[in-house]
């Protein structure tokens, strides 16, 4: 016979259990050669027809699948469900954690912020792909030996409550906008405050005088605009994706500045800082700007994840 | 109208289960893969090769149909023929198909339209 056959019978054989494949060979060969011989009953070139008869067979591996009863599938919906789940539940702690604490143990031993963030985000990314392979071999591995799982079969009980009518209550509105009017007061206040003076008695601001005319306008007035966020979130009734966005660039808009000016040291008036002598002493101004800019990356983190947990609990 | 596609879905649903019945009625008669597959497109089963040769081995596997190679001819064939077993799961399977047949009639007649 012809090679394509021959190709084609080696190619389905290859993937069938061994002690089928001398019947299942005898058996396919003869069957194609009876197809092509049919078809080319009206005398049409059989090598024409042998390529088309082939072509209607299909994938060679396809086929043996079907001879072998086996699913085209990595994952089937028996394993599906349990799979993603659990995939879900790793993915949305494990890697975080591992970002977090790789980032802080790596910010206590080398002098790098911006370095140590990297690393944590890399260790965190490095953690989920790593989450994401091994629990997807294991529930492959699962699917090609059909293991029982036993796991407890679904029941009423396990209904997730209906989402509320309201997801966003008016206190957490008031306390959010509270807080953020506090945060601008502080802003105003540290300006203008006594509790601190210079041995002449004059006001001493906490914060760069010279932030005035750039960064503290800009701050507050992002901070105005986080409250009108709020105001639109109680009056949206929960979290939308679009609010979820804005949030994040009002997020971002206040951390990165932050962020950025505790590390290049503008952001506190030297002449407050002189006038504290355990921050003056040592190292210990940059330990607490370190410290003050990890707590803002952790809170503004914590926030975006948050607002798309809730908008994407809301929006089922 | 719905589309071709949805349409052709719900006939190959349709239809999936009526292969093995109409294979095993036409095996009441020895016959070997190719012949079987021509005998039922005639007979309005068209059924793609790739889907009736696994089918054939599988309910060999399953003992609802014996098989026997035949080399008195050209070339060697393997025949099968439906069992005793095979015999039976049939009778269930026509009786099902006549049930379903029967509840979809008393159902058009009982639905006004």
């Amino acid at each position: 016979m012809t090679s394509l056959t021959d190709r084609y019978v080696a190619a389905t054989l290859r993937s069938v259990p061994v002690a089928r494949r001398d019947e299942i060979a005898a058996e396919l060969r003869a069957s194609i050669d009876d197809m092509v011989e049919g078809r080319s009953a009206d005398g049409r070139d059989t090598g024409v027809v042998e390529r088309e008869v082939l072509t209607e067979l299909g994938d060679p591996a396809r086929l043996a699948a079907r001879y072998a009863d086996r699913r085209l599938q990595l994952i089937g919906p028996t394993y599906f469900l349990v799979w993603q789940r659990l995939l879900v539940t790793l993915l949305s702690i494990i890697p975080g954690l591992v970002g977090v604490i790789v980032a802080l143990v790596e910010a206590t031993v080398d002098d790098n912020i911006g370095g140590a963030v990297g690393t944590g985000v890399v260790a965190a990314f490095q953690t989920a792909v790593q989450i994401a392979f091994w629990v997807t071999v294991v529930f492959a591995v699962l699917e090609r030996v059909g293991a029982p799982l036993d796991l407890p079969g679904w029941t009423v009980d396990d209904l997730p409550d209906a989402p509320a009518d309201r997801d966003v209550p008016l206190s957490e509105t008031c306390a959010s906008v509270v807080m953020l009017l506090l945060t601008i007061g502080f802003l105003a206040w540290q300006h203008v405050q006594t509790q601190i003076l210079t041995p002449d008695g004059d006001r001493l601001p906490i914060l760069d005088e010279a932030l005035w005319t750039s960064w503290l306008p800009f701050l507050i007035a992002v901070l105005v605009a986080s409250i009108g966020l709020e105001v639109a979130k109680y009056r949206a009734r929960r979290w939308t994706w679009r609010l979820v966005g804005v949030n994040a660039l009002l997020d971002l808009a206040f951390a990165v500045p932050v962020i950025g000016l505790l590390l290049t040291d503008r952001l506190f008036n030297p002449e407050f800082v002189q006038r504290i002598e355990w921050v003056r002493d040592g190292d210990n101004l940059n330990v607490v700007a370190r410290g003050v800019a990890v707590g803002v990356a952790a809170v503004t983190l914590w926030d975006l994840v948050d607002s798309a947990i809730k908008a994407r609990r809301s929006a089922r | 109208m719905v589309s071709e596609e949805i349409l052709r879905t719900h006939l190959q649903e349709l239809r999936r289960g009526t292969v093995v019945v109409a294979s095993l009625v036409a095996l009441r008669r020895p016959d070997y893969g190719y012949a079987l597959l021509q005998r039922l497109t005639a007979h309005g089963f068209p059924v793609d090769a790739n889907t009736l040769y696994p089918l054939l081995r599988r309910l060999e596997e399953q003992g609802l149909l014996t098989s026997e190679w035949n080399t008195e001819e050209s070339r060697p064939r393997k025949f099968y023929r439906v069992s005793a077993e095979g015999e039976t799961v049939l009778d269930r399977l026509l009786d099902d198909l006549a049930a379903v047949q029967t509840s979809v009639t008393g159902l058009i007649e009982g639905v006004d339209r």
